[in-house]
């Protein structure tokens, strides 16, 4: 038996992306258990695994997190494939070799058909690891992403998530490096996903900052993809304190990357709507979006797919 | 008599920036120096003070990166304006208070009278926030300032003598906030005036992050306990090195989130110019705009 599982904090969410999800991938004898979130994730995994854990017949543990919509028909069945191996205690849709920090989707990415769905400027659909995906599932990783995490019954069983990072960020990264130090596999398989987000990689980059020192200051020096650093605390802080600075001024240049180029295409559509005859047919165009009402609302309830670029 | 400077490494660059903006800014006796470059900035600039030095009446150096084109006509006024004051040393047309480091655009930036001019992407114009003063915010002032973006820098004679660009902190980063260091440590000001630029450069700030890092380091370690905040934080050692790697992560996906939204409002723009040019009302009005373009 495969058993979902999922935290609520936004009961919506849920009922919008996870819940519809569950029900597509669900096999009959799927068990679907929700718990109202109690405060930080690590917290809420551990409550559910505490109580579905030890259920006769468990084949997986699937932990969804509520702007998940797992989108594949045949989820199951890939489930039990990439847990055939014993070795294996998580799978995941999305996870990175070399993994430097918490930021693994930086790292070197194996992922499958891990679809975003942002509703900003219109809405759309976008490839988020276009830039950084070096190959496809199935692949053994160092960790993979929290959103969409298989565990197997052994680790169901075995593990626990760290409570002691209260922030939660990287709860994912730390709970598969103790699952391979343990000497289990971390694995990434075809899991057809929808991830309903905004545009941002990171929601609250303050808390994101203070997650990431609690998880740095417990794997510090033995995460997989670190790069050498200075053994002299003064000058590798002198030296991440100038990398910080460069990564912030890397950051602006996209600032001004996003100007340039969204600007001759505004200018472009400006020039083509304020017009004589682009004002003189707006009835026209009022009467048209009238007329086809229903069809523009399909239209929009059915998000475009902005063509994925790297670079 | 008022100098102008340049160190050049590549000839048509500076013909198509620099040297405009010099004749447009020089005076009938002005002297302008356009030298091939030495190696580094630090020591381009050397060499460009120890000509200007010679100059018994020199009034001010003005040091300009290839690539600027000042805009101002009456440069040379501001200036003479400006070194009124003895204890004057440096001008400048961008600076900012409250630096740390290299990255002084990470401190308050009081005067930012330029506009950065690319190429990429067809061209455009990015204005930095006192271009136009009707548009400028509340703090935009010109006046003392610790560091000055070295782009275009207006030395005074005495600064020509007696502070030299420090060619030991490498080849180009860092060489304008050095300056300003040697200068204010020797007790004289570094300040702002209302003059302008532009800049001609590609987007990316960064070009060369390794070289940037390594000057940046060197930077801290060479002012760190001379003047204030320079290369200083809170907390222990390991405590900065925790939280820089964590800001440096935060950073990049910053820089993620706003690659995605290029992506995002690229899409939605390229999708309403096809949506309005397939739209019937496009299609109709065709004989309109051709009318008006035979009128024009």
């Amino acid at each position: 038996m495969i058993i979902f599982a999922s935290a609520l904090r936004e009961r919506r969410a849920y009922r919008d992306h996870a819940g519809p999800g569950v029900e597509r991938a669900r096999e009959g004898d799927s068990e679907v258990f929700a718990i109202a979130s109690a405060g930080s994730i690590c917290g809420d995994y551990n409550l559910i695994l505490d109580q579905v854990a030890e259920r006769d017949g468990l084949e997986a543990l699937v932990l969804v997190d509520e702007d998940t919509e797992i989108a594949d028909p045949d989820f199951c069945a890939k489930v039990r494939r990439a847990l055939a191996d014993p070795d294996v205690g998580l799978v995941g849709c999305a996870g990175a070799t070399g993994v430097e920090s918490v930021a693994w989707w930086a790292a070197r990415v194996s992922a499958g058909p891990v679809t975003y769905r942002y509703s900003e400027y219109g809405g759309g659909e976008i490839d988020t690891f276009a830039a950084t995906r070096a190959g496809s599932p199935p692949a053994e990783v160092d960790t993979v992403a929290g959103y969409l995490l298989v565990l197997s019954p052994w680790a169901a069983r075995t593990l626990r998530f760290d409570e002691e990072l209260a922030i939660g960020v990287g709860f994912d990264l730390d709970f598969a490096l103790r699952l391979r130090q343990a000497g289990r596999k971390v694995v990434t398989a075809e899991l057809r996903v929808i991830r309903h987000k905004t545009l941002k990689v990171v929601e609250d980059l303050d808390v994101w900052v203070e997650g990431h020192i609690d998880l740095a200051d417990k794997w510090d020096g033995r995460l997989p993809g670190a790069p050498p650093r200075p053994a002299d605390w003064k000058e590798r802080a002198r030296l991440a304190e100038a990398e910080r600075d460069a990564a912030r001024a890397h950051a602006y240049s996209h600032y001004s990357l996003l100007d340039a180029r969204v600007a001759p295409l505004e200018r472009r559509l400006a020039a083509m709507t304020d017009t004589f005859g682009w004002r003189l047919t707006a009835p026209l165009r009022a009467l048209n979006a009238l007329r086809r009402g229903d069809a523009t609302r399909r239209e929009r309830d059915e998000p475009r797919r902005a063509r994925p670029r790297t670079g | 008599m008022i100098a102008f400077g340049a160190a050049i490494t590549r000839p048509d660059v500076y013909r198509a920036c620099a040297e405009p903006g010099i004749r447009r800014a020089a005076e009938g006796d002005s002297v302008i120096y356009a030298e091939p470059s030495a190696g580094t900035i630090f020591a381009s600039y050397n060499a460009l003070l120890d000509r200007a030095a010679a100059h018994d009446d020199l009034e001010a150096l003005v040091l300009v990166h290839q690539d600027t084109e000042i805009m101002s006509p009456d440069l040379c006024a501001t200036i003479r304006t400006t070194l009124a004051d003895p204890d004057v040393a440096v001008v400048g047309c961008v600076g900012a208070i409250g630096v740390r480091s290299i990255a002084w655009w990470e401190a308050s930036v009081t005067l930012a009278s330029f506009i950065n001019r690319y190429e990429e992407y067809g061209g455009g114009d990015l204005h930095s926030f006192s271009w136009d003063w009707d548009e400028a915010p509340a703090y935009a002032r010109a006046g003392e300032v610790e560091t000055l973006d070295g782009f275009a820098l207006v030395l005074a004679p005495w600064a020509v003598r007696n502070v030299r660009f420090d060619e030991s902190l490498g080849a180009f980063h860092g060489y304008d906030l050095d300056y300003c260091l040697q200068v204010r440590e020797a007790g004289r000001k570094v300040v702002t005036a209302d003059f302008r630029a532009i800049h001609h450069r590609p987007l990316q700030m960064l070009p060369d992050p390794d070289e940037w890092v390594d000057a940046h380091i060197r930077l801290a370690e060479k002012w760190d306990g001379r003047m204030p905040r320079i290369g200083r934080a809170p907390g222990t050692w390991r405590e900065r090195a925790l939280r820089a790697e964590a800001e440096r992560d935060a950073a990049h996906a910053i820089a993620r989130s706003t690659a995605l939204e290029i992506e995002a409002r690229t899409a939605m723009l390229e999708h309403s110019l096809v949506e309005t040019r397939t739209s019937i009302s496009w299609r109709i009005t065709a004989p309109l705009r051709l009318f008006r373009r035979r009128i024009a």
